[in-house]
């Protein structure tokens, strides 16, 4: 396992084209959550201008809403979609450049290559869970008079939502690498899927007409998302009595996983069967 | 002798093309083992196999005489097609990777890359290699740690002649510490300069194995004629070396098993009553016989 993870720091160690993504995806990620309740408040401005009752304007960045705010923020599909796009290319890169028939015959299995990859995805998926943890809590320090620990680390469970969603995002992006093998192909079928075939589906589904018990929240894309659906604004749950989502879901988290046993399992059985 | 690589029965389909058809091989340690044929004759397909990337139809092969290929794999090094590196980094940092594989420390890197005169340049992209330095660097990865097994498909494919002849040096001098080489290779000449065995694929089949001076043996012919030309083909048949003859329009190409001098063959004749009006002896290059072999069995 961990001569695993070390072959796959030697690939990335210094490849620039990763590090570039990261660093967008960390400069993405960064404004989009410093950014939201700047956003939320100029859509509460603009509402305002049509009601008679003005509503307040919102802060999202206290304890102990702040952990579910930024798990929220942080799994959009337009940032969501940099660790994904990161992973097929790593992927792709290893059939563009043949790498893989190398490994392999260097006295890697497939089956191996494959855990490799997986486990640089456990591994991307846990230090970033990390890492957004700490500026939560920074971010949560400096917006609230803490009162006590417990107050503080009530909605922490929404990082663990995050870890889920962005974990099986890459494994969505790992099933599209392996199958397609081609970078181009790949990055553009997965983008097209997330942001356009699957809304229209899910709409398309949404409607009575079609399913009454709607099926739409159990597609794939959208599963990995409804792990932290809505952001938690009190303001709205006292003027509104809106309760939308206070945790995190055993089941609903357990779509997107099992939705990543299925694609991990045909990964390894067609690979397995697949020349080089 | 211990057997190195044993293919049983091994048959390959892609769509309609059969590539490889109950092929069985072979090799002992030691051996210097060229896989001999035409383009698309089946030899990267069996390479393929035997490596793991490709997965056969029918038939078997093992390593070592183990069961366990992935670890045979570490064992052997291999040059197969084109180098497959990383191109965006260097030598080094490529052959730390293949080390890591192969679970070998890093201490014998700087070793094979001033074996393939490499190490100038070992801290240089990988992307900006010429071919010949990607072949080398291939190479330079293949000798990692001192390998029992050695595979080259078509080593010197695409090399100029003084890439060529560095290869097939390096190659000898690995052979010469007894390392066990295998080589695919369409060149005869190739293959007849290296090797000690040889296997002859067609289509697929093969047509012969065994070793090099046996298999490549050059046996000459000679046209000859007489007046009679009834009973020279009579008489002919009875020389004790001889293999077989073809009737042409003024004279019989006659083949021979062993080494016949024209001196000989015109005394042999003379005594038997047969006067020559024709001996004219054919040298046939290696490129000639070889293309006969394949010929004789399509």
């Amino acid at each position: 396992m961990i001569k695993l993870l070390k072959i796959e720091f030697r690939k990335i160690l210094t490849y620039k084209v990763f590090w570039i993504l990261i660093g967008l995806y960390f400069i993405f990620l960064s404004a989009g959550i410093l950014m939201a309740e700047f956003m939320i408040n100029n859509m509460v401005d603009n509402m305002n201008r049509h009601l008679p009752i003005p509503l307040p304007h919102v802060t999202i960045y206290f304890f102990p809403w702040v952990w579910q705010n930024l798990a929220f923020f942080a799994t959009i599909r337009y940032i969501l979609i940099f660790p994904a796009i990161i992973i097929i290319i790593l992927i792709t890169n290893e059939f563009t450049f043949k790498t893989i028939r190398q490994n392999v015959i260097n006295g890697m299995s497939k089956s191996e290559f494959l855990i490799s990859k997986l486990l640089l995805i456990l591994l991307i998926s846990l230090i970033m869970s990390v890492l957004l943890a700490i500026g939560t809590f920074i971010i949560g320090l400096s917006h609230t008079q803490v009162t006590g620990w417990g107050m503080v680390f009530e909605r922490i469970p929404f990082i663990l939502g995050f870890f889920i969603s962005i974990f099986s995002f890459q494994v969505f992006a790992f099933f599209f690498g392996f199958m397609l093998r081609n970078t181009g192909l790949a990055i553009a079928l997965f983008s097209l899927y997330t942001f356009i075939v699957e809304p229209v589906v899910y709409y398309f589904l949404k409607s009575p007409l079609v399913f009454k018990n709607g099926i739409s929240p159990y597609l794939p894309v959208n599963s990995v998302l409804r792990v932290t659906e809505y952001p938690a604004i009190p303001v709205l749950k006292t003027l509104m009595g809106l309760n939308l989502q206070d945790s995190v879901s055993l089941w609903i988290s357990c779509i997107p996983l099992l939705y990543c046993s299925v694609m991990i399992g045909m990964v390894f059985l067609i690979m397995n069967k697949r020349d080089l | 002798m211990e057997t190195i690589l044993s293919i049983k029965q091994l048959s390959k389909r892609y769509g309609r093309i059969q590539a490889v058809k109950d092929l069985s091989v072979e090799i002992s340690r030691g051996q210097i083992f060229g896989i001999l044929g035409p383009n698309g004759s089946g030899k990267s397909t069996t390479l393929s196999i035997t490596l793991d990337m490709v997965r056969s139809d029918m038939g078997s092969y093992s390593w070592f005489g183990e069961n366990n290929s992935k670890e045979c794999r570490k064992r052997i090094g291999s040059v197969i097609e084109t180098p497959n590196f990383y191109p965006y980094l260097s030598p080094v940092r490529n052959l730390e990777i293949v080390a890591d594989v192969k679970d070998l420390d890093h201490s014998d890197i700087d070793r094979v890359l001033e074996l393939t005169g490499l190490y100038e340049r070992r801290n240089t992209k990988f992307k900006t290699f010429s071919f010949g330095m990607r072949q080398r660097l291939a190479i330079a990865s293949a000798l990692l740690g001192n390998p029992e097994v050695l595979i080259f498909d078509e080593p010197t494919n695409g090399l100029d002649p003084q890439g060529i002849a560095q290869i097939r040096e390096l190659i000898l001098l690995v052979a010469a510490q007894g390392t066990t080489i295998i080589i695919a290779s369409h060149l005869l000449d190739e293959v007849q300069k290296i090797c000690s065995h040889v296997a002859v694929l067609s289509k697929g089949v093969k047509l012969f194995d065994g070793k090099v001076s046996e298999v490549l043996a050059i046996s000459d012919s000679f046209e000859i004629a007489a007046a009679d030309m009834g009973s020279l083909s009579a008489v002919i048949a009875t020389h004790p070396e001889f293999a077989s003859f073809k009737p042409k329009e003024d004279y019989i190409l006659v083949y021979f098993n062993g080494d016949v001098k024209p001196g000989e063959l015109n005394q042999f004749l003379y005594q038997q009553g047969v006067v020559l009006t024709h001996l004219s002896e054919r040298k046939r290059s290696l490129e000639q016989h070889f293309l006969e072999l394949l010929n004789e069995n399509a």
